[in-house]
């Protein structure tokens, strides 16, 4: 990155209200370490008086765990780490870990599709080749975002590493989209995720530049594009106007942006400074390194406020993904999940999710070390890590592994293990985080209730 | 004579039995008590039946027999399937309390493979893969199975043949990123792929992401639209050339810069939308071009924010079909049924060329749209030929279709995206590599369509594709630099067809070995078309300790397949892939691994053996019917860009059969799917103003 460069992060991050002392020491010292490791202490965040945001984050691994490596034995505060979990480690007081909750509505159909696509809607996906696919609800993180993301220049941001899979699965009649998907604004709309962590930076740092004259002329001609598609649908059957109406909303949504843009006042979230333009990350040279760059965009954008919801999948489902950097794996990811209990592959497959484990602790790591206000960034967020199976030899959705830093600003506790009864829905986790980040949510799918052993008390 | 006794006999006692058991009272004890004595009963009725009508004085019951023989109509394949069904499946799946809710006895009563395809396909799955009946109930014979399963399979399949035609109605479609990228460079004439910043694309229907069921929209399109044609309009007015593409001509001496914008929106519209524009539609970009002028005063700023807008319109995003003759006054109202209707030409010209060039229509096919020729038969068979033959930059611009097809049908697509080979058993992969392998069926299929050679060139030939990095991994000679040029092969030789490409037996490797499992799947699968269920999930274990060499992994499946059922799909699968062992996972070939002599032998479920990359060759040539079956399917589901229907899948089996006369040559094939009806027409819905396209709208 040039000084230039440099120097333009540097004025949107003081934007971002990101200390631009502990930016400029880290540019010193640490060009060599992962590229946001500058960006260290968020210390003026939020000093004011305003409320902390609440936000939340899910990281869906694909390919299950190696089931007798996972859960802790010990329940409650003082929970053991075990051998999957230890990269946990300090952290492990704002980490809680949950056994026994299942995705009932998951437990059918062949494979792995259902599993994915299923995992933040807990819902049972259609089988289908493309013409039906339906995933009959709503995921999470988009229900949330629906509450809380106009609070946000972006509702959420969709992230992964591999782009859709190529090509449907007859082998057990789905289109690899399911796999590729776990958030989903509707039963029929899969949200489209970004695997380009430098295509997301500037889509970031776009955010915040001061609306000039190109944000006019962006207005007019989506107003443009509005009429236009107006003048279409009328002249389209009703089958067919589906996916004109999703382009619609996807106009207006960016309609409502650039217009929150200009009108400041109106606008809850209010950049500062003017960025010419931003540099980015490079192109990632591994797995690991892009894993990291685009958690980095995460915090990035957890930190700067320019999203308050966030979903990332490690991989697609059925992810082949060789895992042979890792020292003593050979071999790709699903291939190694159908172990047959044969001690060789156990052994890497529980490097893999060892692996897994240790990248969401940089997340998580990441986001505490950045202060706001007298809590971290992490103490207010919520962030999800689990799998849509439990272990990829059976597929079973049954006793999932489940992980949840941070208290949404002290509205759960967090590290304990939750060892709930047998088969208790993970929808009922996925309502709790919904009123820890403000929801009034009743239900969410097939919960029953909250996950009362994480309520503060009173 | 006797059969038709058989027949009348089959469907009374069917008939009978709908009646027994529709009984209200009638208990499911009842009712098989009667179903015992019924089957004592009938066959002492069919002998009697069957002496009766050898007698001439029965002529009259003979005609009874074929009424109600229509009454129920079924065929020998549906009759065996009932007995099946009567013997292994109603025990459970019986009337209102059928287990799973599956009533297979209703669904045999009702005998309407219509109606209930989805659920015919669904019992056919689930015998097939021996999950029904389940395994501590009676189990019919492997071979009843088998059989039951591929008769009625045919029935089911032969009954959407010879049937009126009606495609479904069509979804609207938005440009994928491949024909979106296309369509910018020959709307604009630039260079660049801005297209690199857009959500890819999933696939659906037939294993294409052009499908539209799966072209979905998100939120983030609308910005990523918005800053692509950005950079494309900013990108085509600073290079030359391209600003000539775009503009026409520049600026005439004593033009008012506003009439030069005219000029350039009324030449820009029609070929941006891929139709005439009313003069509603140009006023409102004009306006934007003024607005930009009047501000500014410069030419620049005007054009540059009307073509943005035109960029990221819906009519430029979207396929905008419309039916031909829609303006035909009352034509629609008097139709009572939906029906298929010619689509304008227009939309022909588009079709053709995003199936042919995955891109937009050239000025010859929008000229012929224009002259309203594009519904006659000669006319598109002499534009196919064309199109197949026109060059862009120096390149024929089927390219474009071949990269995209081949990419997806054969998964290549795959290579450096989910397949990448483990480091350490492939050291030397580099990116010149991964590049020769990709390209290599690109321009294989490229050079099949243009020197319009045989489709089953496929399978065997003599020559191939190869770039230098390429060659050397095949241990060809030769001057080759790094963009792929063609190659004779050793005659006689083991290479040649897509069966020895290496990107294909790459993706059908795991990133640190081969295994003949995924290559004989991927064979039947790709290749012949043949889907394999999901194995079982009590799976005993392949011990991969032992799997270190190839022939132990040989003798592992053998093991494997001792099970019944394991061996009902692994004895098809693993023999065609032992066949392709002397190929590494890159495709490199070898005769020792790990120390070991490879065994390429194989032996088929019917007693066909074979050795080695060649012997399959000959394999699949015995079966060259299926393979271009189902080679014609992933033309026309691609053409069509939406998964196929039983009755297009018909189709395809008589295209593909006309084609076989005609030396199995690839432009034959491309002209007839073009020639298709479902190619050209589209569906008018009935009873409302809602055409499953566009009404027109002058």
């Amino acid at each position: 990155m040039s000084l230039k460069k440099m120097n333009d992060l540097v004025q949107s991050c003081r934007r971002l209200q990101i200390g631009r002392r502990t930016l400029l020491k880290g540019v010193g010292v640490s060009l060599a370490l992962p590229w946001m490791e500058a960006m260290g202490n968020a210390s003026e965040f939020n000093s004011g008086t305003n409320p902390s945001p609440r936000r939340f984050a899910a990281l869906f691994m694909p390919n299950g765990v190696r089931a007798d490596k996972w859960s802790p034995k010990k329940i409650g505060k003082n929970y053991d780490l075990s051998e999957t979990l230890k990269p946990i480690g300090d952290l492990k007081t704002k980490v809680s870990v949950f056994s026994n909750f299942w995705n009932k509505a998951s437990d059918y159909g062949d494979g792995h599709y259902v599993k994915t696509s299923g995992f933040l809607t807990c819902t049972t996906i259609k089988k289908s080749l493309g013409i039906d696919l339906n995933c009959n609800g709503v995921s999470i993180d988009q229900v949330i975002a629906r509450k809380i993301g106009s609070q946000t220049p972006i509702p959420s941001l969709e992230l992964g590493i591999d782009p859709v899979t190529v090509g449907v699965d007859r082998n057990v009649g789905y289109t690899r989209v399911y796999g590729s998907h776990i958030s989903w604004s509707g039963p029929t709309s899969p949200v489209a995720k970004e695997i380009n962590p430098n295509l997301v930076y500037q889509r970031l740092f776009r955010c915040c530049s001061k609306p000039g004259k190109e944000n006019q002329d962006d207005l007019l001609l989506l107003d443009q594009v509005l009429d236009d598609s107006k003048s279409l649908k009328n002249r389209l059957g009703i089958g067919d106007r589906r996916r004109l109406d999703e382009y619609m909303q996807s106009v207006r949504s960016l309609e409502i942006r650039l217009k929150s843009l200009r009108d400041r006042k109106s606008n809850p979230w209010k950049p500062l400074k003017d960025i010419k333009k931003g540099g980015g990350p490079a192109d990632p040279s591994d797995h690991q390194s892009h894993v990291r760059l685009m958690l980095d965009m995460i915090a990035l954008a957890f930190a700067s406020d320019v999203s308050r919801v966030s979903t990332f999948m490690f991989g697609n489902s059925v992810s082949g993904k060789n895992f042979s950097f890792l020292d003593g794996v050979t071999g790709g990811h699903h291939e190694i999940s159908h172990h047959q209990n044969e001690k060789r592959k156990l052994q890497q497959y529980q490097k893999i999710a060892t692996w897994h484990v240790e990248q969401y602790r940089y997340l998580i790591s990441k986001l505490d070390s950045m202060q706001e206000g007298d809590r971290t960034v992490l103490d207010n967020s919520l962030i999800l890590f689990g799998s849509g199976l439990r272990d990829g030899n059976g597929h079973s959705p049954r006793n999932l592994p489940i992980l949840m830093a941070g208290s949404a600003g002290g509205r759960v506790k967090t590290g304990f293990h939750v060892k709930a009864k047998p088969n208790t829905p993970l929808s009922n986790i996925y309502l709790t985080i919904a009123s820890a980040v403000g929801l009034k949510q009743k239900s969410f799918a097939d919960s029953r209730s909250v996950v009362k052993e994480i309520l503060p008390v009173g | 004579m006797i059969r038709s006794a058989i027949l009348f006999l089959l469907s009374y006692r069917t008939v009978s039995m709908r009646e027994w058991n529709s009984k209200p009272d009638g208990s499911r004890f009842r009712s098989k008590s009667i179903r015992i004595a019924a089957s004592v009963f009938l066959p002492v009725m069919a002998i009697l039946f069957v002496l009766l009508c050898q007698q001439p004085s029965f002529s009259q019951s003979k005609l009874e027999a074929s009424n109600l023989k229509k009454k129920v109509e079924s065929t020998d394949e549906f009759d065996r399937f009932r007995d099946f069904s009567n013997k292994f499946c109603i025990d459970c799946h019986q009337g209102e309390d059928s287990e799973g809710e599956f009533d297979i006895e209703g669904l045999v009563q009702r005998n309407d493979y219509r109606k209930d395809y989805q659920i015919w396909k669904k019992v056919l799955q689930k015998i097939g893969d021996q999950s029904m009946p389940p395994s501590d109930y009676e189990q019919p014979l492997q071979t009843k199975r088998t059989e039951i399963t591929k008769s009625l399979e045919e029935d089911l399949e032969n009954f959407f043949c010879g049937k009126e035609f009606l495609p479904p109605p069509p979804m609207l479609r938005r440009l994928n990123r491949t024909e979106y990228a296309n369509t910018l460079r020959d709307l604009l004439g630039i260079s660049i792929d801005v297209s690199s910043g857009l959500p890819e694309d999933g696939a659906g229907g037939e294993g294409f992401d052009n499908a539209a069921e799966t072209l979905f929209i998100s939120p983030i399109h609308a910005e990523k639209y918005l800053s692509a044609a950005t950079k494309a309009i900013d990108h085509a007015l600073k290079d030359p050339r391209s600003r000539r593409v775009l503009l026409g001509r520049e600026l005439n001496q004593g033009e008012t810069p506003l009439d030069y914008g005219r000029f350039v929106l009324k030449r820009f519209l029609p070929k941006a939308f891929r139709r005439k524009v009313t003069e509603s539609e140009f006023e409102k970009y004009l306006k934007l071009f003024k607005i930009g002028l009047d501000r500014s005063g410069s030419f620049q700023e005007g054009i540059q924010l009307a073509l943005k807008g035109v960029l990221i319109s819906p009519k430029f995003l979207f396929h905008v079909e419309q039916a031909s003759g829609t303006g035909l006054p009352g034509d629609r109202k008097t139709k009572t049924m939906d029906s298929a209707i010619a689509l304008d030409d227009y939309s022909v010209a588009s079709r053709m060329s995003y199936f042919l060039w995955a891109s937009m229509p050239d000025e010859k096919l929008f000229q012929l749209a224009k002259e309203g020729k594009l519904r006659n038969t000669k006319v598109l068979t002499k534009q196919v030929q064309r199109m197949l033959k026109a060059k862009i930059q120096g390149r024929p611009k089927v390219r474009d279709f071949a990269d995209s097809f081949v990419s997806q049908w054969l998964e290549t697509r795959r290579l450096g995206r989910e397949f990448l080979p483990d480091k350490k058993v492939a050291p030397r992969f580099d990116s010149e590599l991964l590049g020769g392998m990709k390209y290599e069926p690109v321009f294989y299929f490229e050079d099949l369509i243009t020197s319009d050679r045989s489709i089953l060139q496929l399978i065997q030939s003599d020559y191939t594709f190869v770039n230098r990095r390429l060659a050397r991994h095949y241990r060809i000679k030769g001057e080759f630099r790094e963009q792929p040029k063609r190659t004779d092969l050793k005659k006689g030789g083991h290479r040649g067809g897509i069966l020895s490409m290496a990107a294909v037996l790459a993706v059908s490797s795991y990133p640190h070995r081969t295994s003949p499992v995924l290559r004989g799947k991927y064979v039947l699968e790709t290749v012949l078309g043949q889907t394999t269920p999901p194995p079982p999930s009590d799976v005993p274990p392949l011990n991969e300790e032992k799997v270190r060499s190839p022939s132990s992994l040989r003798e592992q499946l053998e093991l494997h397949r001792k099970d019944p059922s394991c061996a009902s799909c692994h004895d098809a699968m693993d023999p065609i892939g032992f066949g392709l062992e002397n190929y590494d996972i890159l495709g490199r070939y070898r005769t020792r691994s790990g120390g070991k002599k490879i065994d390429n032998q194989g032996l088929l479920p019917d007693g066909t053996k074979f050795s080695g990359p060649v012997g399959l060759q000959k394999v699949i040539l015995v079966r060259k019917e299926q393979f271009h079956r189902n080679l014609t399917e992933k033309l026309l589901g691609f053409a069509l860009s939406r998964g196929l229907l039983p009755e297009d899948r018909c189709l395809a089996k008589e295209i593909a059969s006309q084609n076989a006369k005609n030396n199995y040559r690839i432009q034959d094939l491309l002209t007839r799917i073009v020639l298709s009806r479902p190619f050209r027409e589209t569906v008018m819905k009935s009873g409302s103003n809602d055409s499953g396209t566009n009404k027109v709208e002058e």
